[in-house]
């Protein structure tokens, strides 16, 4: 309501802007053939130049102006003033003149047809525009389905899985061993918990906005923010063995400290999911070239070549993975989104024996 | 047999508030529930419970009134639960008055013992001069001796400056919860001081580098991203 309202007002707020500006322009262009047909008459005495420079402004005034209106006006207006000031008798109006119909009807013509070609030319521009938003919009829109494509895929398996498992408790909880019952509840649990992670996950990106460079920087020192990202992967996944190393200089980073610890959480996360889960998880951190630099590195497989490239897109994942939880869902390139707006870079490499993702945030100053 | 410790929540989601009734109905508490916040502000007032928890997103009051309301009467302890991502929630609910928060989710473990240490807190602050307060801070290697003003970590002295034994100690003292930046510069460095918390901060670092193995994985004082600092909770009851 409030809304429609203010687009009106906005309308009416343009409509008055085109008439003055339609006002200024045909005051403009009368005023300067003004001038320079008196300063003619006074050398030349020949109507017709004078009469000329008024077809010329009044061919302006149609070319600049919006609507006919305008140069309608203009037309009529030259040839009173034609009338008016240049023809015999002086400061007087006189009707009977011969071949003033004809200058008159030379005028409209001369503004209406050009009137007509400057509207015709702004609505297709006009219609142009607007078909390009309309492209840009729906590749939007479609960035926006597959997204929500890719998420529903990644929900819907763990749900399924929480579904069944709590169904099967609940219609055999008479034949379940102990044993059996933990085991299900603790699918469940883990279920949930990687649940919980995407929706957090979910939930940083809308603190950044359009996806531009709109986050909120404090410095927050990098050993606090790596420490409580270790902490609350160990408090979710027990058994990680994470391996940490930071700077002995005290480092203060601008950044949005929630949205850093979840991309090192996600990182460690794929880690732990990715590499052989036995081994440890490398999370080094060091300053090069007034950059801070965290790399997290696992002992797995690493990552096929041809996805090196694109694994930060959230795009490729579909196709490959069957299991939602062993592929990397939008949790990579949702760590690239926070990365960009932090004006940091996010590189994905193998190394001897395993994989790394390495990324980086200006120390600014 | 003594008195059941009496808890009320107050929480507008049903399946998380029953989940915390069982809870704590299992581990000997007596729990009361109420789905609103005016229900809730007219139960505490009238019953009095020995611990209050608070969701902050109630659908008809806020729960900072809430947190303001009964401190006008009380200093009974009252444990906020939010969502991960409310840090600016979570610091105004502390500083008007809340004793700690819990982050969603949490588990029963968590819970109760966030309940354990603001009960332990509350006797401490209102028993007054009946009970003497501890005189040394214990976990693990970490020993800190009030009176001889001594920190040991497996038997060595750690040498310390006036500011960060003065910080080791603020949080010991309250070991087990949170405090926030501005209540720390406000005890250490005085009301007047810059709220710019970066000379917290360095020191914070200092004190790690003394006291952890690795500043990176401390095992006695933990950052609450964009709140505070938490003391792991002292060994001697």
């Amino acid at each position: 309501m409030q809304q429609s309202q203010s687009v009106s007002t906005k309308k009416i707020m343009s409509r008055r802007k085109i008439i003055i500006n339609n006002f200024l322009i045909c005051t403009g262009f009368l005023v300067a053939a003004t001038a320079v047909a008196t300063v003619f008459s006074y050398i030349s005495d020949s109507l017709i130049n004078v009469s000329m420079f008024y077809i010329l402004s009044v061919l302006m005034i149609a070319r600049y102006t919006d609507g006919y209106v305008p140069g309608i006006i203009a037309s009529i207006v030259c040839t009173v003033f034609i009338n008016l000031v240049f023809t015999y008798p002086y400061m007087e109006l006189n009707f009977h003149m011969r071949g003033y119909p004809i200058t008159f009807l030379c005028m409209l013509t001369v503004a209406t047809i050009t009137s007509a070609a400057t509207t015709r030319m702004k609505a297709q521009s006009i219609i142009l525009n607007e078909r390009e938003k309309l492209l840009m919009e729906a590749e939007k829109e479609k960035m926006r389905a597959n997204l929500l494509r890719a998420i529903s895929h990644d929900l819907r398996t763990p749900l399924t899985s929480i579904i069944g498992t709590s169904s099967t408790y609940l219609e055999n909880s008479d034949t379940l061993s102990d044993s059996e019952k933990s085991a299900l509840i603790q699918n469940i649990s883990d279920d949930s918990n990687w649940l919980l992670n995407m929706v957090e996950n979910l939930l940083s990106i809308t603190r950044i906005r359009d996806g531009n460079t709109q986050v909120t920087k404090i410095p927050e020192p990098l050993e606090e923010v790596v420490s409580a990202a270790v902490l609350r992967l160990k408090k979710r996944i027990p058994t990680a063995i994470i391996k940490v190393q930071v700077p002995d200089d005290f480092i203060m980073i601008p950044m949005d400290a929630t949205l850093i610890e979840q991309v090192l959480i996600n990182l460690m996360e794929n880690a732990f999911y990715h590499g052989n889960s036995n081994m440890p998880i490398h999370l080094n951190t060091y300053i090069q070239d007034n950059m801070a630099w965290f790399q997290v590195s696992d002992y797995g497989p690493g990552i096929p070549g041809d996805r090196l490239s694109t694994i930060f897109d959230g795009a490729t994942y579909t196709s490959q993975s069957t299991d939602s939880r062993k592929g990397m869902g939008i949790g990579l390139s949702i760590c690239k989104t926070i990365i960009s707006a932090h004006n940091g870079k996010i590189t994905a490499s193998n190394i001897a024996d395993g994989a790394r993702i390495t990324f980086n945030l200006p120390l600014g100053g | 047999m003594t008195p059941k410790v009496t808890a009320l929540i107050i929480e507008d989601e049903k399946s998380i508030r029953s989940f915390i009734e069982t809870t704590l109905n299992a581990n000997g508490y007596k729990v009361f529930t109420a789905a609103s916040g005016q229900e809730g502000l007219s139960f505490a007032t009238s019953n009095c419970p020995d611990v209050i928890l608070l969701d902050l997103g109630l659908p008809d009051i806020d729960g900072l009134h809430i947190i303001k309301q009964i401190r006008e009467w009380s200093v009974l302890p009252i444990i906020v639960i939010s969502a991960r991502t409310q840090e600016k929630e979570k610091v105004a609910a502390l500083d008007a008055g809340a004793d700690d928060y819990i982050t969603k989710p949490f588990g029963t473990s968590e819970l109760l013992a966030r309940i354990r240490t603001a009960l332990r807190h509350h006797h401490l602050q209102t028993s007054g001069s009946g009970k003497m307060p501890n005189l040394a801070y214990q976990y693990g290697g970490l020993i800190i001796d009030y009176e001889k003003r001594l920190v040991t970590l497996n038997g060595q002295t750690i040498h310390l400056t006036q500011i960060e034994y003065k910080l080791v100690t603020l949080l010991a003292r309250y070991s087990g919860k949170v405090l926030t930046y501005d209540y720390i510069i406000n005890q250490i460095w005085g009301p007047y001081a810059d709220h710019n918390n970066q000379i917290l901060r360095v020191n914070m670092a200092h004190i790690r580098r003394k006291l952890e193995v690795n500043p990176a994985e401390p095992q006695y004082i933990f950052t609450e991203i964009g709140v505070g600092y938490r003391m792991q909770e002292s060994q001697i009851e």
